[in-house]
Order: structure tokens, then C-alpha cells, then sequence
């Protein structure tokens, strides 16, 4: 449920602009490929989940409306199974990621607030991924995005990401990056 | 009877098929995945006259709880009746056939037509329109204009499915002695299994009968295709199925189960220790339960698909249909089964661990994909689509002496289930009614 703006706390424009220029450094290192890297900006509790998404009507809705911790999902990861996930794209037979299938992350849309304790940041915001493999395969996925961003020292971890799409049904047979 | 689906004529088979499908050679040809012609057959002499995978009953446990989904082409609601039965309805209103139900689960006491007001019950009975009076005036009678019944509808150790056609078999019957061995998964504990919550859709450019070869018989491409996945998840190769001593591939009616008796093989794959100690734990009680043979499946390197397009594999403890959208087109619907009787933190890690491996973001599923949708795309060619293509595995492996149900075949490395698959995809297209579908199985049609 958005909270509203009253209730939240904005942080200031530097600080905007520092966690924008984490997140996007975030998205160029899936970008390259640099799956090591990008892994290591996750903070050791990390809870990245992408729940499936039901097409429900109003009066029947779940947990979280479109949406239910107990309920199947795309990502439910902790740090062990991220590093589970990067490890297959790191291994020479992972047959279909050779040719490399080419990325391009954007992040929108952003707004940062200050968290419930002291070097704690929500982040709001949408994305789009771009995909591409092969000679003419294109595949999009859009979606918002809340992560609870930590400071580590002079930098910051992503503590929290959950992703939400749109569609009940996704729109391609997989979804091999991150968002 | 009104409701009830009018029974459609039936048109012509198409020639030639057997230059694109022999499978007394171990041959088939890449345009029976890419021709539209063959699709409309399909759909005709396949998806509205096979029994289909619709719901698993935990689903709707209660009185007017539904799901909708679809059965080939034609949208369903599946919903649960008063009586305690379930009933499937076309989701289409019988005015001007907008859809009733739009969404994919829920309760209600009934759907209303958003177009004009067409009202129906749990039932499917027409209760009421918008301006009801104009229909009295014109001697309409509410009685024959309910929503539409499919012809059949059974289950099977909670497994949902129905069939449009009213002359096909019993659901028992074209089960047959796979049912025996669905028991390894759907019947190994006291209560039964239940769905977790929700289902994962994902669309594939590929053709549906590709994807579901691959669970009625393919575990041969397990050890090449997903080598980075398994080493991603239990850091070392996957197991050599070859060096297992005894493994099947059983079929009958163009289903087909192949499997090892390793009891954990697959379950081993999700890189979670606390299911592969519960597999054990609870292995004693299915051996009392269904016989030490099948307690040695309950998590084995398996995998089965009742044709034409509900697979499984067990131990992952996914659960899928291969929803035809096209010649190239898929919409893969994926569940995940547990037994109702495990405990929560069990049915969480199976939840977890499934999508980990086996859905569109699972590390197994993730090379499957493209092997599907190539196969589908290289039939483009009109050359390259009448080419023979090998599936000739173990032509001469048929086991005659042995006690086990089906047509049993000696080990999973084979395509005999391939080719039974195959073989009654082409008799149904071949044949006019249920009748004319010739009986290929030679095996014991019950477990001794």
C-alpha cells in the first residue's frame, strides 16, 4: 500500500542522488555481466522476491491483493540462492546464454525516504528490462520496484527488493537476469 | 439438454501425415511442429476429444470456489458444486458468447455477463437478465440457455480433468496402468497432495507437443542440457542416468512415465537436505502403503506426461500443462504439488525449491527453453521441415516377462515413450471418432 506523502520522509537531493547512482551502477553491472560484482552489493540478509501475479477480482483478493507470501513465485531468494543463480550463468555449459544474451536495464520513476532506522532508505521506482538474443528474440518486462537500501559505510547494500509486473502472464519463456 | 455442448462434426484427417510422422522407423518430421493445417486438427481431433488436466480439487475446496483455465483453445471455469462435484463450463455466455469469468480464481455465487446482464448460477443455470421482461415476451426459455457443460468430467487422486467428447473412455480407462505409477507422487501419503497457492504462466515460442516429449520420456537430454544448472545447484555434474541398473520407460495410450528407482534423484536437484530426509523419512510408510517397488519413485531421476499436455516430475514436485496458443505458440501452466500431510516448513522449501529449478526463472528450466522453441523454429523452413528426424531409441527393448503394468520398456535412456506419444498423437488425427482409435498397447492393462 503507498504511503501517503505526508508519512514519508524524503531524503535530501544529494542523498537521492547518491542511492540513484547505486541502483543504476547496480543495473550496468547486469548489464556487463559482472554477476560477481552485482552479487556482492546485496546485503548478507538480503530477501529478493518477485512474487507470481494472480488475476483475481476485487472481492476475492489475497494477502497483499494481486499477490501472497505463500504463494508461488518468479524470485524468493536469499543471498544462497542468488549465488545458486549466478553460478549457472557462470558455467561454460549453460548452453543457452552462449551467445550472450544482451541487457539493458532502466530505472525510473525514482523516489527515496528515509527508512524506520538510521542509514535505512525505501526506494520506490519502475524498471524496464530489455533482452535480446540471437538475431531477432526481444523481450521486455516492466515493472515497480521497492528496495530497502543500507548504508555500508561510505556505500550501501540492497537489504529488500520486491518486483512487481504487471501481467498474470509473463510474456516470454523466461527470465534470465535480474531486475 | 441445452447445456450441454453441441458435438461438432467431424472433418477429414489430412494425407501425408505419416511422411511427416512413422514411427515404425523411428521418424518424425519438424513440420508437425511448425503446420498450421496439423494444428487445426489438433485442436479438433486432439483437444476437444482427449481427456485434459483442468484443476487439482484443492484448489476449490469449497462450495462456488473456481478456477478458470483453458481445455486446447476453449476457455473453462472449473467450479466447485453444492453436491460436493465439480462441474466445467465453456466461459463464454450463451447470448453472445463474451466471457463470464475473467478472473483466474476465486469464490462467487455465480457469474454475470458484463454484456447484458446474463446471470448464472453455481450451476451454470441462467437465473436472470438485465430487462428480464423483454425474454418473457418473447417465449424465451431460461432452461436451455445455461452456461454450456462439458461432457465429462472425473478425477483421479485429486488430479481434475474433463473431456468435451461424450463417447471418450472412461477417464480410467484411458489412464490405464499409468495411474498405477501416478500414485508414486499423487498417492504416497495418507490425505493426498494439494496445489501451493497461485500458478506461474509463461509463454513459449514453441510447439506444445515438443515440451510435453520432453516429460513423457526425455531424460536423456537431462544430463547435457541442464549440466550448468546442476552444477549451479549441487556442484557437480548431474547423475549419470546409464549408470543406474534398472530403469524403465513404461507408456500406454500415449502417456508415459520413465523413471529410476533411486527414490531421491530428482528431489536431490533442489539443493534442499531437509526433502531429501523427508523422502526418506517417509519412505517406509509408502512401501506399506503402495509396495517397495513404487516407494523407490517417490523422488526419483522421473518424469511423466498424460497425453496430450499434463506433465509432472516428481520429486521437483512440479506440475504443468502445455497450453496449445498456435503451431508455435505455448502458454506453459505451472503448479507445485505436496502432500497435504507434510509438514509446513516441507511444503515451503518444495514451494521455494521448485521455482528455483523448474519455472521461468528456475536454473533447470532456463536452457530448456530455447532447445523447445528452436526445434519449433527451424520447421519454418519448408526444407528443413520435411526432414527425418531420429527418435528411434531402443526399438527392440519391449519387455515381455515382467510383472510391471503398461508397455514396459527397458531403461529411461530410450524414446519408445517418445514414439508411443507420437504414435497416438498420429492415431488420433487419423481417426474419426473414439472408435477408430487402434489399440497399440501390448502390456498388462493392471498391476498384478
Amino acid at each position: 500500500m503507498t504511503a501517503l506523502y505526508d508519512e514519508l520522509r524524503p531524503v535530501s537531493a544529494e542523498q537521492h542522488y547518491r542511492i540513484t547512482h547505486f541502483l543504476n551502477y547496480e543495473y550496468r553491472l547486469l548489464d556487463d555481466e559482472r554477476f560477481d560484482d552485482w552479487l556482492a552489493l546485496m546485503h548478507e540478509d538480503i530477501h529478493y522476491w518477485m512474487p507470481g501475479i494472480e488475476n483475481r477480482r476485487r472481492e476475492n483478493l489475497l494477502e497483499h491483493g494481486f499477490y501472497a507470501a505463500d504463494h508461488m513465485a518468479f524470485f524468493d531468494d536469499r543471498l544462497r540462492d542468488l549465488g545458486r543463480r549466478v553460478a549457472r550463468f557462470q558455467q561454460p555449459s549453460a548452453w543457452a546464454e552462449n551467445p550472450a544474451t544482451r541487457n539493458v536495464h532502466q530505472l525510473t520513476n525514482v523516489e527515496v525516504y528515509y527508512g524506520e532506522t538510521d542509514g535505512e532508505f525505501i526506494v520506490y521506482s519502475t524498471f524496464q528490462s530489455v533482452r535480446s538474443r540471437g538475431l531477432d528474440e526481444e523481450y521486455v518486462i516492466y515493472g515497480r520496484r521497492q528496495d530497502l537500501i543500507v548504508a555500508d559505510g561510505d556505500r550501501f547494500k540492497i537489504k529488500k527488493r520486491l518486483i512487481l509486473i504487471p501481467n498474470a502472464t509473463l510474456t516470454c519463456k523466461n527470465i534470465n537476469t535480474f531486475l | 439438454m441445452g447445456n450441454i455442448i453441441k458435438t461438432l462434426d467431424v472433418t477429414d484427417s489430412l494425407t501425408g501425415l505419416k511422411d511427416v510422422c512413422d514411427l515404425e522407423n523411428g521418424r518424425i518430421a519438424g513440420k508437425i511442429f511448425y503446420d498450421q493445417a496439423i494444428y487445426e486438427q489438433e485442436l479438433e481431433k486432439v483437444f476437444a476429444r482427449c481427456w485434459l488436466f483442468v484443476a487439482h480439487e484443492s484448489q476449490i475446496p469449497n462450495t462456488g470456489d473456481y478456477i478458470t483455465t483453458t481445455m486446447g483453445e476453449d476457455e473453462v471455469i472449473v467450479i466447485r458444486q453444492k453436491s460436493g462435484g465439480i462441474k466445467v463450463f465453456l466461459n463464454a455466455c450463451p447470448h453472445r458468447g463474451n466471457k463470464v469469468c475473467f478472473a483466474e480464481s476465486g469464490s462467487t455465487r455465480g457469474f454475470i455477463c458484463n454484456y447484458h446482464g446474463w446471470s448464472f448460477n453455481v450451476e451454470g443455470n441462467l437465473v436472470g437478465q438485465h430487462e428480464s421482461g423483454v425474454y418473457e415476451d418473447s417465449n424465451f426459455d431460461k432452461s436451455k440457455w445455461g452456461l454450456k457443460e462439458v461432457a465429462k468430467v472425473d478425477s483421479y487422486k485429486g488430479l481434475v480433468f474433463a473431456t468435451f467428447d461424450p463417447e471418450a473412455p472412461t477417464l480410467k480407462e484411458y489412464l490405464g496402468p499409468i495411474a498405477w505409477y501416478m500414485d508414486a507422487l499423487f498417492d504416497n501419503q495418507e490425505g493426498g497432495t494439494e496445489f501451493v497457492g497461485g500458478c506461474i504462466r509463461s509463454t513459449y515460442e514453441c510447439n506444445w507437443k515438443i515440451a510435453a516429449e520432453n516429460f513423457v520420456g526425455d531424460i536423456l537430454h537431462a544430463g547435457w542440457t541442464h549440466d550448468s544448472a546442476a552444477r549451479a545447484m549441487l556442484g557437480g555434474a548431474v547423475a549419470k542416468v546409464s549408470d543406474f541398473e534398472e530403469s524403465y520407460s513404461v507408456n500406454w495410450n500415449g502417456h508415459g512415465y520413465e523413471f529410476a528407482l533411486d527414490t531421491v534423484g530428482n528431489v536431490a536437484v533442489l539443493g534442499e537436505s531437509a526433502l531429501n530426509k523427508y523422502l526418506h523419512t517417509i519412505k517406509p510408510s509408502v512401501a506399506e502403503r503402495l509396495g517397495d517397488f513404487r516407494s523407490n519413485m517417490i523422488g526419483s531421476v522421473s518424469s511423466c506426461t498424460i497425453f496430450p499436455n499434463f506433465s509432472f516430475l516428481p520429486g521437483q514436485n512440479t506440475v504443468r500443462v502445455w497450453q496449445p496458443r498456435g503451431p508455435n505458440k505455448m502458454e506453459l501452466f505451472t503448479w507445485v504439488v505436496v502432500n497435504k500431510s507434510a509438514p509446513e516448513e516441507v511444503k515451503e522449501k518444495w514451494r521455494k525449491g521448485a521455482m528455483m529449478t523448474f519455472s521461468p526463472t528456475g536454473v533447470f528450466e532456463m536452457d530448456d527453453g530455447e532447445n523447445w522453441e528452436y526445434c519449433t523454429k527451424t520447421a519454418k523452413g519448408r526444407v528443413t521441415a520435411q526432414q527425418d528426424l531420429f527418435v528411434g531409441l531402443g526399438m527392440d527393448s519391449l519387455l515381455t516377462e515382467t510383472p510391471l503394468p503398461g508397455n514396459v520398456y527397458e531403461g529411461q535412456l530410450n524414446e519408445a515413450n517418445s514414439r508411443a506419444f507420437y504414435q497416438y498423437w498420429y492415431d488420433m488425427l487419423n481417426s474419426r471418432s473414439w472408435s477408430e482409435v487402434p489399440n497399440r498397447n501390448v502390456g498388462k492393462p493392471e498391476a498384478e
